[in-house]
């Protein structure tokens, strides 16, 4: 059996045991609405650090019973880890009172200017079309998993044959929008860097391809994500447009998910390659 | 035979290796040392020179706010290349005002030991840098810090007599980039091989900060590879103090600007020559938001605001800061802050960070300074040196940025809407800089109590033996006995502000020396904080809210401060400390012209224009509110004894004379292009089909745009469709019940407006221009230079008196 499908089964088990359905029993500082009322995330980090086995309870189903603010205290109880490689399957969602939902709210009034904005088919749609990234973590670029043939040959010059594949589960998956990878300053919490993978100038990247890989470039959408480590071989990103917060998404690879659990559980640490920051925490196998 | 040989050998050896190290010792030592820094600390106490030095070099981990967080996280790019490539060091003063730094030298000079540009990636090759340039691109450089040699522990230090102090490698020194107080490290990510490829060679910045395009109609015309944040520079950038306040002396001024040797430094003179504002946006286009409305303070003020934005406008002068051991202290002040103690003998609000070294945080009446234009700082003069290290982004992702207003969140749900406030506990807990410096704040208070920062006397300037003979001078100059005249004018016009002696003041000797001190017992200023409209002056310093309650110093102000009553005569909304200055000193003001908290009572200055940097704007206005034709001319940069005097004269007579000031107000030099909404690509490479371009018109008040405070007005066009009612009760809060409904209806209009067509949004704003800047400008006055009308009616003769008395204080 291979690592991925090992990794799915145990994904499967811990979905049997109710955890990725069931909301993981997380501590967060208590908050309302006004930002003047969220936590200082140092303090959140001090008061409620994030154990190994926490974490282990996470799962990109679970994640998405978060609202937006215990998603952020999440995020900000992170490292970014190892930068990641190879191939990660790739899920996101839209958390109440955050990125593009929140948009939807607060221009509701406003018709005309405000874009009806169906989530859940943009869920639906996004699914179908995006299915994970693969990195190149030697290069320092990713390259997305990209799946509806027939969706490529609307933003696409060509055939689609000629594009770079990879498979997903035996089915074909285009690689597209090519980004570039780095340790850099997250947009929500300061205190230590995040893996950035940044899509401003890739138009020096191999294989770019002005059309459609535009379109998320620095004359396009102006995509910026960011993404921590969850437990190896799982991160947590935030995609950002035109540094304004859109939407959360989660990278998962079994295979490393896999290999490296048992070693996070006892351990509680992982190999850091961004700037971790200086603030002492009690993190992980101490609580 | 084989002993003879061997001595011959040993010989041919000895001669040989001799000469090999005769010749690698051959060539003249350079002159290019620090020995000049430290020859000028002789005579010094420990903790001054301990203190000086932190003052000089220490960045206490600001580099990584100056190459990273400042471009990622605040979104604003700095082309340090720009500032600092050594084919400009020439230009250096002239261009930013930097002061170039006497113990560095550019690549290839006589006797510079570096070569070539190559070898230092386009720096100036500075002391330590034999060492530093060894580590660019890899792990494992010492810093000079790590060698500091420590003041003895203070005999009341709290935490004494063991030294617990915190690692002075955390001070972060680096070495210096070739202008003072501007610090350079090795980035051990640098990649050699993808900076060539990028730039062309290793001693160049060119590919990095050139625009990707030169066709203006393209987008990447506005864009360099300096927002490319995947490019790893050979060096991170930290600044110290001294970046600010590092000044050439007014007793010893250098003969050639850009040339300057030691003994024309001082450290705590403040630079009024520093044009930082546009320093910290040289990587933005000039068309940007970013450059239009920070870079246009005056050379030697800057908006230290801008970071931590308070959406006030409100650049203000680098303090001089000399006489400080007679600077007036403000007893029993409420004071809520952290004081030192060996343990902790309460659980709630007492840290330790090992035994025998704790916090507690307690309220406490106490006697402090005030400091900052506003006196806003006012929990101890350490404290406020602490601050100061924050605000030039020490520790500023540990402890800083997530407390910041992020001007492009617009949602008051979101984190970074608004300030929070920055927790000194928290910072002290989780930044080892912020530990090392503050272990050594004693250090630093001294060296600012040193001799460094004392007075700079004219008659001393000018060579002369004392007072007396510079007063015969002035006699000579303006009139007989005008000395004399102009010191009773002054005690009867001036010094109930400017003087730290008690009324009358008739017959009082304002040059008295201190028997305690040696220095002069009266500081000329006595510090009290007066309302913002006695004074008249432009009030948007005044306005500065960051020390407010839940903003982001809130810790660094008494709490006396924020009691302060609200300026009732002031038009904006004021309060909770806002709505005051305090009386400056006027020692050696002959040295320290043009006038008021944000330079502009006297002529303009300016450095070198030149086409690639034109910093300098006319901000002269005729009677109908347009440009002034023919506006007088920018003086020219004058650091001299006769140009510092020369300046002073010429802004004396501004300041005595208000009703001839010309009013000036900065404008906008070039319109703001800004990209609204997101590009969509429509089978072109420039597609405007789901975004537009909004220009603001060159010309408007670039004071104005910066005081705006555009989330509330976003809040409540939004209000206006989605809940009248809350819209009105906030309307109500700003204007008043009365005038609420007719606001709120013209809110509601103007989103109706907008709504039919977001890409006339400057106009429709335009057309309720005076209602919008009622509602939401921080600041409404846009004359930079009217105000402090105090002696206009003084007669011609003596204001004439006035002014030579005031050049020998």
């Amino acid at each position: 059996m291979n690592a991925w499908k090992r990794g799915f089964i145990t994904l499967a088990c811990m979905c049997a045991l109710n955890a990725c359905s069931k909301k993981p029993d997380i501590q967060f500082a208590p908050h309302a609405q006004d930002y003047a009322s969220k936590t200082d995330f140092a303090e959140v980090e001090h008061v409620f650090p994030l154990s190994p086995k926490q974490r282990d309870t996470l799962t990109p189903e679970n994640l998405a019973r978060f609202s937006q603010e215990e998603l952020d205290q999440i995020y900000a109880r992170l490292t970014a880890g190892p930068i990641p490689n190879g191939e990660f399957a790739g899920t996101f969602f839209f958390a109440d009172g955050g990125g593009v939902k929140r948009i939807s709210e607060v221009l509701g009034g406003l018709k005309g200017i405000a874009v009806d904005i169906k989530l859940k088919k943009m869920e639906r749609l996004g699914e179908a079309l995006w299915k994970g990234k693969v990195f190149y973590k030697d290069q320092k670029i990713l390259r997305n998993m990209i799946r509806d043939r027939d969706f490529l040959k609307l933003i696409i010059d060509g055939d689609p044959d000629t594009l770079p594949k990879t498979k997903i589960n035996g089915v074909d998956a285009w690689l597209l929008f090519p980004a570039k990878l780095y340790c850099g300053q997250s947009l929500l919490d300061a205190r230590r860097e995040s893996v950035i993978i940044d899509y401003a100038f890739t138009d020096d990247i191999e294989g770019y391809r002005e059309r459609p890989d535009f379109l998320a470039g620095r004359r396009g959408l102006q995509v910026r994500d960011e993404i921590r480590m969850i437990r190896p071989g799982f991160y947590l990103g935030r995609a950002y447009m035109g540094r304004v917060f859109v939407l959360n998404f989660t990278l998962y690879n079994p295979s490393i998910a896999d290999r490296d659990r048992s070693s996070f559980l006892q351990a509680g640490k992982v190999q850091e390659e961004c700037w971790s920051g200086t603030q002492q925490t009690t993190t992980a196998s101490a609580k | 035979m084989v002993r003879s040989l061997l001595i011959r050998s040993f010989l041919f050896c000895f001669i040989f290796c001799f000469n090999v190290n005769a010749f690698a010792a051959s060539p003249a030592p350079s002159p290019y040392t620090d020995a000049g820094y430290y020859a000028m600390e002789s005579g010094l106490t420990p903790s001054e020179r301990a203190g000086r030095e932190i003052w000089f070099k220490a960045s206490a981990g600001n580099d990584r706010f100056h190459t990273y967080v400042f471009q990622q996280r605040v979104g604003v790019l700095i082309d340090w290349y720009r500032v600092l490539n050594s084919g400009a060091r020439d230009q250096r003063f002239a261009t930013w005002g930097l002061i170039n730094d006497p113990g560095c030298c550019t690549p290839g000079s006589k006797n510079c030991p570096a070569k070539s540009s190559e070898e230092t990636f386009g720096f100036d090759w500075c002391p330590g840098d034999e060492e530093l340039l060894k580590f660019v691109g890899k792990r494992g450089y010492r810093d000079p810090a790590c060698d500091f040699k420590d003041a003895p522990v203070d005999a009341n230090d709290a935490h004494g007599p063991t030294d617990k102090r915190q690692s002075s490698c955390d001070l972060a020194f680096g070495t210096s980039t070739g202008a003072l107080g501007l610090r350079k490290f090795p980035n051990p990510k640098f990649d050699a091989a993808s900076w060539q490829k990028l730039n062309g060679k290793l001693g160049s910045w060119e590919g990095f900060n050139r625009r990707v395009s030169s066709n203006e109609a393209l987008s990447d015309s506005q864009v360099s590879r300096l927002a490319d944040s995947s490019v790893e520079p050979p060096f991170l950038i930290g600044m110290a103090c001294g970046a600010c306040h590092i000044a050439f002396d007014p007793l010893r001024p250098p003969k050639d600007p850009a040339h300057p040797q030691w003994e024309n430094i001082r450290g705590a003179i403040g630079n009024q020559y520093l044009r930082m504002s546009e320093i910290m946006v040289s990587g933005m286009s000039k068309n940007s938001l970013e450059w239009q409305t920070f870079a246009h303070a005056r050379p030697g003020t800057t908006d230290t605001s801008a970071v931590p934005n308070d959406q006030v406008s409100n650049a203000g002068t680098i303090n001089a800061l000399v006489n400080v051991r007679q600077r007036p202290m403000f007893t029993d002040e409420v004071v809520n802050k952290w004081r030192a103690v060996a343990t902790c003998k309460v659980d709630k609000d007492c840290w330790c960070e090992k035994e025998g070294k704790c916090w507690l945080k307690s309220t406490q009446k106490e006697a402090v300074h005030h400091i900052l234009k506003d006196g806003s700082d006012s929990i101890g003069a350490r404290e406020a040196l602490q601050r100061v290290y924050i605000n030039i982004g020490s520790c500023s992702e540990q402890c800083w940025v997530n407390h910041l207003t992020d001007l492009r969140q617009l949602d008051p749900e979101q984190r970074n809407f608004g300030q929070t406030p920055f927790n000194i506990g928290q910072c002290r807990r989780d930044c080892p800089n912020f530990r090392a410096i503050e272990d050594r704040l004693g250090d630093v208070f001294n060296f600012l109590l040193s001799r460094e920062a004392q007075a700079t006397d004219l008659y001393r300037a000018r060579g002369l033996k004392n007072v007396a003979e510079l007063n015969a001078q002035l006699d000579k100059e303006f009139g007989k006995g005008k000395v004399a005249r102009g010191q009773a004018v002054y005690a009867e016009n001036c010094a109930r502000c400017h003087s730290s002696q008690a009324a009358p003041f008739q017959g009082r000797d304002f040059l008295q020396v201190s028997a305690d001190s040696g220095l002069r017992s009266d500081w000329l200023g006595n510090d009290q904080a007066v309302a913002a409209s006695e004074i008249g002056t432009s009030p948007c310093r005044a306005l500065h809210s960051n020390h407010m309650a839940g903003h982001v110093w809130q810790e660094y102000a008494s709490e006396t401060y924020r009691t302060r009553p609200a300026d009732a005569n002031l038009m904006d909304r004021n309060g909770g400390g806002r709505g005051y200055y305090r009386n400056v000193s006027l020692v050696n003001v002959w040295a320290h012209a043009p006038f008021m908290h944000n330079n502009s009572v006297g002529p303009e200055i300016c450095g070198q224009q030149d086409s690639k940097n034109q910093f300098y704007r006319s901000p002269y206005l005729d009677d109908q509110g347009k440009p002034l034709k023919d506006a007088p001319a920018c003086m020219a940069y004058d650091p001299s004894v006769p140009g510092r005097y020369k300046l002073y004269k010429a802004s004396m007579m501004d300041l005595l004379n208000p009703k001839s000031r010309i009013p000036k107000v900065t404008r906008l030099d070039e319109p703001i292009r800004l990209d609204v909404g997101p590009r969509y690509w429509d089978g072109e490479r420039e597609s405007k089909l789901a975004n537009f371009m909004l220009e603001i018109p060159a010309g408007v008040d670039a004071g104005m745009l910066g005081s705006l405070q555009h989330k509330e007005l976003f809040r409540d066009l939004v209000l206006s469709k989605t809940d009248s009612a809350k819209l009105k009760a906030r309307l109500t809060e700003r204007v008043g019940a009365k005038a609420a409904d007719e606001a709120a209806a013209m809110i509601s209009e103007m989103a109706d407006e907008v709504l039919r067509n977001p890409k006339q949004i400057i106009s429709v704003a335009g057309k309720r221009l005076s209602t919008l800047i009622a509602l939401y400008s921080s600041c409404r006055e846009q004359v930079e230079n009217a105000g402090h009308p105090f002696g206009e009616n003084l007669s011609p003769e003596d204001k004439q008196a006035l002014i030579a008395f005031m050049a020998t204080l």
